[in-house]
């Protein structure tokens, strides 16, 4: 894959990429952008490694979750709801109200569950992908979106 | 698995839309050409070591083919060199010259042979994760 093709391919998917790490990040713009843009640095550096077997969404939201999971261990800090909620106040513009309650719902999942969930609900992959992405059993991602579904719905008062 | 009604409504209805993609894009392509630049870099510099071993190699195998021509034309009766003493172990290095210079040679060129191996390999690792081949699911 060239570079041209590389950019056009990422032209149609970075909306995709970006809510999605938008959701994996609770909200906050500025983190899931650089987060982004780092991931799709490192797809164009891989790009020998793609093969066209499967989609490129797929792909590139492979190496986008890992590039998160990476992200989230090398920070080690644990934000509680609160002190989320407190972040939102503090920067509104790093903040999307309108989706406020969702991403604070969503803040207080374990990375996989809210991976799984994300990508089920708001990316609209099956059960199969998912798995693919996040190198996991079709099982566990079952358990992650059961388990995720029930917590939201909790948190969500839905 | 069936998707919850009310969940998939409330993603729906907030699925986030960006109206700076042009800058998103502007930002990838800046940081893809000074990515480009590094690679382009990376490679000029592998090129060199390549020539570079290619060099070494080279003069290796004629720096080692004349010193053993030199070594075999020499007359075989006569040692390579003599100490004009006559103490016992001076005297046993010049009676094993030939021997001694010729195993001295063959280490050292099994060693330069060890040490090119060892350059090229790595020059063969150096492309191989330039070119994202290894490691791209663990960056």
């Amino acid at each position: 894959m060239n570079r041209e093709t590389f950019i056009s391919c990422v032209e149609r998917e970075q909306e995709a990429l970006r809510g999605f790490l938008l959701a994996l990040c609770c909200g906050r713009k500025d983190d899931a952008d650089d987060l982004a843009q780092d991931a799709l640095v490192k797809a164009y550096l891989s790009c020998a490694g793609y093969q066209e077997k499967g989609k490129f969404r797929s792909w590139l939201f492979k190496i986008a979750y890992n590039t998160f999971l990476n992200h989230k261990a090398s920070q080690q800090v644990t934000q509680s709801i609160d002190e989320a909620r407190t972040l939102a106040g503090s920067s509104a513009a790093d903040f999307c109200f309108e989706h406020q309650d969702l991403y604070l719902a969503l803040g207080t999942l374990p990375p996989k569950e809210r991976s799984a969930i994300t990508l089920f609900y708001l990316n609209g992959h099956n059960i199969k992908e998912i798995a693919t992405i996040t190198d996991t059993s079709e099982d566990a991602v079952k358990k992650q979106l059961s388990r995720g579904r029930d917590k939201l719905k909790e948190r969500l008062k839905l | 698995m069936t998707k919850d009604k009310e969940l998939e409504q409330l993603f729906l209805a907030q699925k986030p839309h960006f109206d700076d993609s042009a800058e998103f894009m502007q930002k990838l392509t800046k940081r893809l050409d000074a990515v480009e630049f590094v690679k382009q870099y990376q490679e000029r510099t592998l090129r060199r070591y390549k020539m570079a071993m290619v060099a070494v190699f080279v003069v290796g195998i004629i720096s080692g083919g004349i010193s053993t021509w030199w070594l075999l034309s020499m007359p075989a009766n006569e040692p390579l060199f003599n100490f004009n003493v006559q103490t016992g172990f001076l005297v046993w290095l010049a009676q094993n010259s030939r021997l001694l210079a010729a195993s001295g040679l063959s280490l050292l060129m099994t060693l330069g042979i060890c040490s090119v191996i060892s350059n090229v390999l790595e020059i063969m690792d150096m492309r191989q994760s330039m070119e994202g081949k290894k490691g791209w699911l663990v960056m």
